[in-house]
C-alpha cells in the first residue's frame, strides 16, 4: 500500500502543482502574491480570508484522494457534484475576493488564474482522458464489469460535457477574464469589476469541476491497475464500483451541462402572444399558455399569472406567467419563437382547416440584484389600467391593474392579478426590470459575440414548432426535427423531449468545439 | 375675484363644526393609555377564520359553477348603469373568494375540502355580492392594500388604491429627513387604519409615531384590530374624536399629518356606484355641498397643528378641489405654507395636495 501512496502523491502533485493542491504549494501561492506591504487596513484583513478559501476551495476534495483512501473517493463520488449546479469550486474564491463586500483595493493584490493554470491530468503511466477517448475501447452495457468500457463511457461523457460547455471558448474566455481581473485599475469601475469577477468565478468553477471529474476517473484507473499488479481483489472491485458510479453520474452531468448558461438557473417569465387571426388565434395562444402552466406544474415550479388579456370571444390576446424555480429559464428558453397550429377550427361553422400562430418570449429573472440595470424612477410612466370615472371615494373596485412604461426602451408591462395596486405595480416593475436586464444582456452578448451564443438573444424570430391536429396528428420541432405523434400529451405540458433535444442540438452542433 | 370664495367657505364650514362638539366631549380620549376601550368587536375576516367547515369537492364545484353563472349573467350591465364591476372582474373576485374561503394545501387526495365558512354561507355571500351589490371587500372582510391585508367591515370605508400613494408621498418626504422620520405624525379620519399603518411602516424603527383619529367607533375598533395585527400598538395610537379635537395636546408638534377626509359633494351621493352608495358609510364620503367642508376645516387647522417644517398631504376629489385648496392656502393662510403641490394619481387625476408648514 505504501508504494501506492507514494505513487499517488507523485502523480498528483505533477498534475496539480500549479493549482497548489498541497499545503506547501498553497503557502507558496500565498507568498507569491502577498504584496510587500498592505496598502490599507482592508487589505491586511482581507488577505488571509482571500487566500484561504481560494486554495481550499478545491484542495479538500483532492487532498482526500491523495491519501488513497477508497472511502474518501466513494464519498466524493456519492456527493454527486454537478457541473454548473453546485459550482462550489472556485466561486467562493471570487466572491470573497471581489464580491461587493470584498473591498476594492484587495482585489488588485491577488493574482487571478486563467485556464492555462490547469494542466492536463493523467495517470501514473501517462494515460489522459483524451487518450482513453482515442483508444476507442468498446463501450459495453453497464453491468459488464469491464473497467475499460466504463472508462471509455465516462471519457465520452466528459467529451460531450466539454462540448456543451463550449470548452475551448470557455478556456479562452477564462484567460481573457483573468487578464482583465489582474489589471490594476479594474476596480475603478466596481460594477464592471463585479461582473467580470462573477463571470470568472462561475467559469472557473465549471472548468475545475470538469478537471476534477477527469482527475477522479484517472485516479480510479490508476487504482485498478495497481490492484491488478498487487492482486488486491478487494481494491479492484471497489474501484470498479466507483467507476460504475461515475459512469452513472456522468449521464446526469451531461444533462446538467446543457444548462450551464449564466442565466439558466434563474426563474423566468413566459409570455405568450396570439398572432393575427382573431378568436382561433386567441384560442391557440390560450392553449399554448395552458401547455406551459402544466409543464411548470410537472416540474414542481411555482407558477403565477402576472398578466392576462382575454380575447373578445375566447382565449387570450396575451398573457404572462412567472415560473419560479431552479433552471426554469434554462429549460423554458428553448421555447422562444413562434408556435404554429393546424386544425379544424371549432370557431368555424364551415369546419375549415385553419393555421394560427402564437409567439412565445421568455425572460430570465436575475437572482443577483447587483446585476440589475439601474432604472430611474423618472424614466417610468405608471398608469392605472382600465380606469374610468372620478375614482377615489366614488369608486369601489377590486381592479387595480397597473401598466408601467419604461420610456427610454418602450418596454411595457401590465399586471392585474394581484389584489392591491401596490402589488400590481411591484409585479409589473419586476417584469420591466427583467426585460430591461435582458435587453442589456443582449447588448453585452453582441459585444462579446465570440463567446456568447445566440441562446440569450431572444427574438420573436421564425417558427420553431408545428402542431398539427388535423388531418393527421403530429407535433414537430422545426429546429431539431424532433417529433411526437401525440399532440395531446404535448399540449398537456410534456415538453421535455422537445426542450432537451433542442438544447443538445444547439450545444452539440459545433463538431470540434473542444 | 378669487376672494369670492370666502363667504361660501364660512357657510359650509358650519355644519361640520356644529356637529362635532357634542360627540367630541364623549369621544376624545386621553393620549394614554392606548388604545381606548374598544366596545365593538370587529368581525374576523374570512381568511383568518378557522377552517372548521367542510364540503365535498363536487359540492364546492357545484357552488362555483352556480356562482360563475351568476357572475357571467351580469355582463356589463353594472358597468353601464353606474360604473360597477363587469363579469370579468366578478369572476376574478370569485377566485379570490375561493382563495380566502378554502384552506389551501391539503386538498390532495382528500375528498372533503376544508372551508372557513359553510357552503350555505358561500351561497349567501355570493348572492349578496351580485344581487345586493355588496362590495367584495365586505364579503371577504378584507382589502389588500399596498403590501397589507386590512380587515374591513360595513361601517368602515374600504381603502382605495389611489390612497396608497399618500404613503409613498410620506415615504419620499421622510427619506433622509430624520427630523420628520422620527417625529410625530397624524392620520385624521383613519377609517380602517390604512394610511396610519402604512406610514408607521415607512417611518420604521427610528422612534416616529402616528396618531390615528376617527369619529366613527366602528372605524376606531377596526383600525385597532389592524394595528394590532401588524404589531404596531406601540407606534400607532388611536384616538376617537372629530378632526383636531383629540389632538389638543400635540398642537404645534406634528412632523406631519395626512388625511383622506370625506370629499364627495352631497348632491353626488345618491348617484354613486351601488357598492359605494348603498353600503359604505355616508359619514366617510359626504363632504358637504361642495365636498370641501372637511378639507377646508383641515386646511384651516394645518398651520397650528404642524411644527415648523412639518408636512401635510390631503386626498381630494380631483382637480377642482386641488386648485381650490392650493388657492386657499396661498391666499388665506398667506405665509404659513410653502412648496404647495398638486399630485396626480395613476389615472392622471389631480388627487393630492401637499405642502410644508414654514
Ligand atoms: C374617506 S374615509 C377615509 C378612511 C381612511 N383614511 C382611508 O383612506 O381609507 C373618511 C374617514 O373620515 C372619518 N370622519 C368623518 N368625519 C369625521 C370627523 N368629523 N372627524 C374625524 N373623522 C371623521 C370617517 O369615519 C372615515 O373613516
Amino acid at each position: 500500500m505504501s508504494s501506492f501512496l507514494f505513487r499517488k502523491r507523485a502523480s498528483s502533485s505533477r498534475c496539480w502543482g500549479v493549482l497548489c493542491r498541497n499545503p506547501k504549494a498553497e503557502s507558496q501561492f500565498g507568498n507569491l502574491n502577498k504584496p510587500p506591504k498592505p496598502q490599507n487596513v482592508t487589505c491586511a484583513v482581507e488577505i488571509p480570508r482571500i487566500l484561504d478559501p481560494g486554495s481550499s476551495s478545491f484542495s479538500p476534495k483532492t487532498s482526500k484522494t491523495l491519501s488513497g483512501s477508497l472511502q474518501n473517493i466513494k464519498n466524493l463520488i456519492a456527493s454527486g457534484e454537478s457541473f454548473g449546479l453546485s459550482s462550489n469550486l472556485g466561486v467562493p474564491v471570487v466572491k470573497s475576493l471581489c464580491g461587493f463586500h470584498g473591498g476594492i483595493a484587495t482585489c488588485s493584490l491577488v493574482r487571478f488564474y486563467g485556464a492555462q493554470a490547469a494542466q492536463e491530468p493523467s495517470t501514473a503511466d501517462g494515460l489522459t482522458v483524451d487518450r482513453i477517448l482515442n483508444s476507442e475501447w468498446s463501450i459495453m452495457a453497464e453491468d459488464e464489469s469491464d473497467w475499460k468500457s466504463h472508462a471509455a463511457a465516462i471519457a465520452q461523457s466528459v467529451h460531450l460535457i466539454k462540448k456543451r460547455l463550449q470548452w475551448k471558448k470557455l478556456l479562452v474566455r477564462l484567460d481573457m477574464l483573468s487578464v482583465e481581473l489582474n489589471k490594476p485599475d479594474l476596480w475603478n469601475d466596481p460594477v464592471h469589476a463585479g461582473k467580470i469577477s462573477r463571470e470568472h468565478g462561475s467559469l472557473m468553477g465549471k472548468m475545475k469541476e470538469v478537471k476534477a471529474f477527469e482527475q477522479e476517473l484517472l485516479e480510479h484507473v490508476d487504482m485498478i491497475k495497481l490492484a491488478r499488479e498487487e492482486n488486491d481483489a478487494e481494491l479492484e472491485s471497489e474501484s470498479m464500483k466507483a467507476l460504475l458510479e461515475m459512469r452513472r453520474t456522468s449521464k446526469e452531468k451531461e444533462t446538467q451541462a446543457l444548462l450551464a448558461g449564466e442565466q439558466d438557473p434563474c426563474s423566468c417569465y413566459i409570455e405568450v402572444q396570439s398572432g393575427a387571426g382573431g378568436t382561433e388565434s386567441n384560442d391557440w395562444a390560450a392553449m399554448v399558455m395552458q401547455m406551459y402552466k402544466m409543464w411548470a406544474q410537472r416540474h414542481g415550479y411555482k407558477m403565477t399569472v402576472v398578466d392576462e388579456m382575454p380575447g373578445e370571444i375566447a382565449g387570450i390576446k396575451r398573457a404572462t406567467i412567472k415560473v419560479d424555480g431552479e433552471y426554469a429559464f434554462g429549460y423554458a428558453k428553448a421555447e422562444v419563437g413562434v408556435h404554429r397550429l393546424v386544425r379544424i377550427s371549432p370557431f368555424d361553422s364551415n369546419k375549415r382547416r385553419h393555421t394560427s400562430f402564437a409567439a412565445v418570449a421568455v425572460t430570465p429573472i436575475l437572482g443577483d440584484v447587483s446585476a440589475h440595470v439601474q432604472i430611474n424612477e423618472s424614466d417610468l410612466r405608471i398608469e392605472r389600467f382600465r380606469s374610468g370615472g372620478s375614482g377615489g371615494q366614488h369608486a369601489n373596485t377590486t381592479d387595480s391593474a397597473v401598466r408601467i412604461v419604461h420610456i427610454p426602451t418602450g418596454i411595457t408591462a401590465t399586471c392585474q392579478n394581484e389584489r392591491s395596486q401596490h402589488q400590481n405595480k411591484a409585479s409589473a416593475m419586476a417584469v420591466i426590470q427583467a426585460r430591461v436586464d435582458q435587453l442589456e444582456m443582449a447588448r453585452q452578448t453582441q459585444k462579446n459575440a465570440q463567446y456568447s451564443q445566440s441562446l440569450t438573444d431572444i427574438t420573436w424570430g421564425s417558427q420553431i414548432r408545428s402542431y398539427v391536429l388535423q388531418p393527421y396528428r403530429m407535433v414537430k420541432d422545426l429546429r431539431t426535427n424532433y417529433e411526437v405523434s401525440d399532440p395531446d400529451s404535448v399540449l398537456e405540458g410534456d415538453l421535455d423531449g422537445f426542450i432537451l433535444s433542442y438544447l443538445s442540438a444547439s450545444l452539440d452542433k459545433d463538431e470540434d468545439d473542444r | 375675484m378669487k376672494l369670492s370664495l370666502t363667504p361660501k367657505l364660512s357657510t359650509f364650514l358650519k355644519p361640520s363644526l356644529a356637529s362635532t362638539p357634542l360627540r367630541r366631549s364623549l369621544c376624545s380620549s386621553s393620549p394614554s393609555p392606548p388604545p381606548p376601550p374598544i366596545s365593538l368587536k370587529p368581525q374576523t375576516p374570512l381568511f383568518l377564520r378557522p377552517p372548521i367547515h367542510s364540503a365535498t369537492s363536487s359540492d364546492l364545484q357545484q357552488w362555483q359553477d352556480w356562482a360563475k353563472t351568476l357572475a357571467s349573467s351580469v355582463g356589463s350591465t353594472f358597468a353601464n348603469s353606474d360604473n360597477g364591476p363587469d363579469s370579468t372582474l366578478l369572476l376574478r373576485e370569485l377566485n379570490w373568494l375561493v382563495d380566502d374561503a378554502v384552506q389551501q394545501g391539503i386538498e390532495n387526495g382528500q375528498r372533503k375540502i376544508r372551508l372557513r365558512v359553510s357552503l350555505e354561507e358561500l351561497y349567501l355571500l355570493w348572492k349578496q355580492r351580485i344581487e345586493e351589490r355588496k362590495p367584495f371587500q365586505y364579503i371577504v372582510g378584507c382589502e389588500h392594500w399596498r403590501e397589507l391585508v386590512l380587515c374591513v367591515q360595513e361601517g368602515v370605508l374600504i381603502p382605495r388604491p389611489e390612497t396608497e400613494l399618500i404613503v409613498d408621498l410620506v415615504g419620499d418626504v421622510v427619506k433622509g429627513e430624520e427630523g420628520l422620520r422620527e417625529g410625530l405624525w397624524a392620520d385624521l379620519g383613519t377609517g380602517s387604519g390604512a394610511i396610519a399603518i402604512g406610514i408607521a411602516r415607512v417611518l420604521g424603527t427610528g422612534g416616529g409615531r402616528v396618531i390615528a383619529t376617527d369619529l366613527s367607533p366602528t372605524a376606531i375598533s377596526v383600525a385597532g384590530f389592524n394595528v394590532e395585527r401588524y404589531g404596531l400598538q406601540d407606534v400607532v395610537e388611536l384616538r376617537k374624536g372629530s378632526w383636531f379635537d383629540p389632538l389638543k395636546d400635540v398642537e404645534g408638534k406634528l412632523a406631519g399629518f395626512v388625511s383622506n377626509p370625506p370629499y364627495i359633494p352631497s348632491d353626488n351621493i345618491s348617484g354613486l356606484q351601488a357598492e359605494v352608495g348603498r353600503h359604505e358609510p355616508r359619514v366617510a364620503l359626504d363632504g358637504g355641498v361642495d365636498g370641501m367642508d372637511d378639507l377646508l376645516h383641515l386646511c384651516k387647522g394645518a398651520a397650528s397643528i404642524l411644527k415648523p417644517g412639518g408636512f401635510f398631504a390631503f386626498e381630494t376629489n380631483g382637480e377642482k378641489q386641488c386648485k381650490y385648496l392650493v388657492e386657499y392656502m396661498e391666499n388665506e393662510a398667506r405665509g404659513s405654507f410653502c412648496n404647495l403641490s398638486i399630485i396626480p394619481d395613476f389615472a392622471g387625476i389631480h388627487r393630492f395636495v401637499t405642502g410644508f408648514h414654514k
